[in-house]
């Protein structure tokens, strides 16, 4: 799968990608939002992985774009510390379909990103 | 010559030597700014380069951990770690590294949080956050607790207790967050012997903090009957969330205590910790209170209060607070049929009032 990750820290994101490298996907990384959605409209991934809180556009924004430009076509996972029920219920609303919350096993995002894995490709 | 076509001459000689001194210290001046400029440029680039070589080494170092999926041998530990072992000499690697790995543990859970953990301990990073402990500075104390609290070196929990009564607020903070995470409620023991006052804030994170253990039948009767009234406060919080119903009685004398704030608190816990006496004496000392504590306990009734309180709340109708009037009708209604009733049937010429007994039967009705 065609994977992007959005994510301003520098470590997180090294690690994100070297855990779906590892699962056997192409990762394409950005550090910011915007760079995020113009990677997105260019690249059309398979699945986008992204935090909340970045710097020019929000994950929660880039949920509403994705679900408003490729509905239907492109699952979006949230990874993010803000686990408050208020930002995870709004996640949904605007149409996240998977929200994990920090501290997380990297294990377990591998497990959940092959859930999309599997409906990709039938 | 004359004398003066000699002293014109003599002049004209000495203002050459000065300004040729002049331009000379100049020059020299200019030259070792751009010694020191060349100097600094080259320092930096060196030290740039070996900052992102530490950098490199870290990343690599905290991925290796996070991803080895291997049973840990004790006798060697994560592999691939002699080389940062050399570094941890080098101050700058250390910080950096240490900063890297905690950042990385506050975001990873499961056996890569665990790895982690025991990459900082097979450093021995642990040793530096200990020596920082006896620092002067309190920010580096504070620094150092949080540290060891965040990777969760539970072994060095007495180490740390000593700090739950420190003179600095911020290490008293992080010392007393770390008791409770590494020994849950027990970690409470610090409440004994506490001299400084709780911050509501930090009454708030602990709280948060117990939250997510099972809860444990822990004596609070001592705390209750503190000297420091914000361990009085604290652990009528405790009573409250942890139905303590046992400590009834106790919590009833806070209702007398000469601290308003406690007062304020009891019977926020009545509220909640209560039996068929209780709203006997919440409203025994409703006329010695100020406002605030009044709302509180009217409030309070709405949750606990009887028929036989009918007639006490109806007495407040006629209040001249609206606040009063409204949450005396809301415990009037949640009394009882015969309160109900009796607000239905009340009739009076307050326009106020009658809004108020539309609007909480609305609010019943809802």
């Amino acid at each position: 799968m065609k994977i992007l990750v959005a994510e301003d820290d520098d470590l997180m994101l090294k690690m994100l990608e070297f855990r779906l490298k590892k699962d056997g996907h192409e990762v394409i990384v950005t550090h910011d939002g915007r760079e995020a959605m113009d990677k997105i409209d260019e690249l059309l991934p398979d699945l986008v992985i992204t935090d909340i809180m970045m710097p020019y556009l929000s994950g929660l924004e880039i949920i509403g774009a994705v679900k408003t430009k490729y509905p239907g076509t492109m699952p979006v996972i949230i990874i993010s510390g803000m686990g408050q029920e208020s930002v995870v219920l709004e996640a949904f609303k605007l149409g996240a379909d998977d929200f994990i919350t920090k501290p997380f096993s990297p294990n377990e995002l591998s497990v959940r990103v092959k859930r999309f894995e599997k409906s990709v490709f039938t | 010559m004359t004398s003066s076509q000699l002293f014109v001459l003599a002049s004209l000689v000495v203002s050459l030597h000065t300004l040729g001194l002049i331009i000379l210290i100049f020059t020299n001046m200019i030259l070792l700014i751009l010694a020191f400029m060349l100097f600094f440029m080259l320092w930096k680039g060196t030290h740039e380069k070996n900052y992102d070589r530490y950098r490199l080494i870290s990343g690599l170092l905290i991925r290796r951990a996070v991803f080895y999926d291997d049973q840990i041998d004790p006798e060697t530990g994560i592999p691939g770690t002699k080389k940062a072992k050399r570094l941890m000499i080098n101050k700058i690697f250390r910080k950096l590294f240490t900063e890297e790995l905690i950042s990385a543990k506050k975001n990873i859970a499961g056996m890569a949080a665990e790895n982690l953990k025991y990459l900082y301990h097979q450093l021995k990073l642990e040793s530096f956050a200990l020596k920082k402990l006896n620092r002067r500075r309190w920010h580096t104390k504070a620094k150092a607790i949080q540290e060891l609290t965040l990777m969760d070196m539970r072994e060095l929990k007495d180490d740390l207790f000593v700090y739950t009564n420190n003179k600095n607020e911020y290490v008293r903070m992080e010392a007393q967050v770390a008791v409770v995470q590494f020994n849950g409620f027990e970690g409470l023991r610090f409440l004994d012997s506490i001299t400084y006052a709780i911050s509501e804030w930090q009454q708030i994170k602990l709280l948060h903090k117990l939250s997510n253990l099972p809860p444990v039948h822990i004596d609070i009767s001592g705390w209750l009957k503190s000297s420091n009234t914000s361990v009085v406060v604290f652990a009528l919080k405790l009573a409250r969330n942890y139905h303590g119903f046992e400590m009834h009685d106790v919590i009833l004398t806070c209702l007398d205590h000469a601290n308003p704030q406690v007062r304020l608190q009891a019977i926020h816990c009545l509220g909640e910790i209560y039996n068929d006496q209780t709203s006997i004496h919440l409203i025994s000392r409703f006329w010695r209170e100020d406002l605030r504590h009044q709302l509180a306990i009217i409030r309070a009734l709405q949750n606990i209060g009887s028929e036989k309180d009918n007639i006490f709340l109806s007495t407040l109708l006629g209040n001249d607070d609206y606040d009063l009037k409204l949450n005396a009708a809301r415990a009037l209604a949640s009394s009882g049929l015969k309160g109900l009733a009796l607000l239905v049937e009340y009739n009076d010429s307050d326009l106020v009032l009658n809004d108020i007994i539309t609007q909480v039967k609305g609010e019943l009705a809802a």
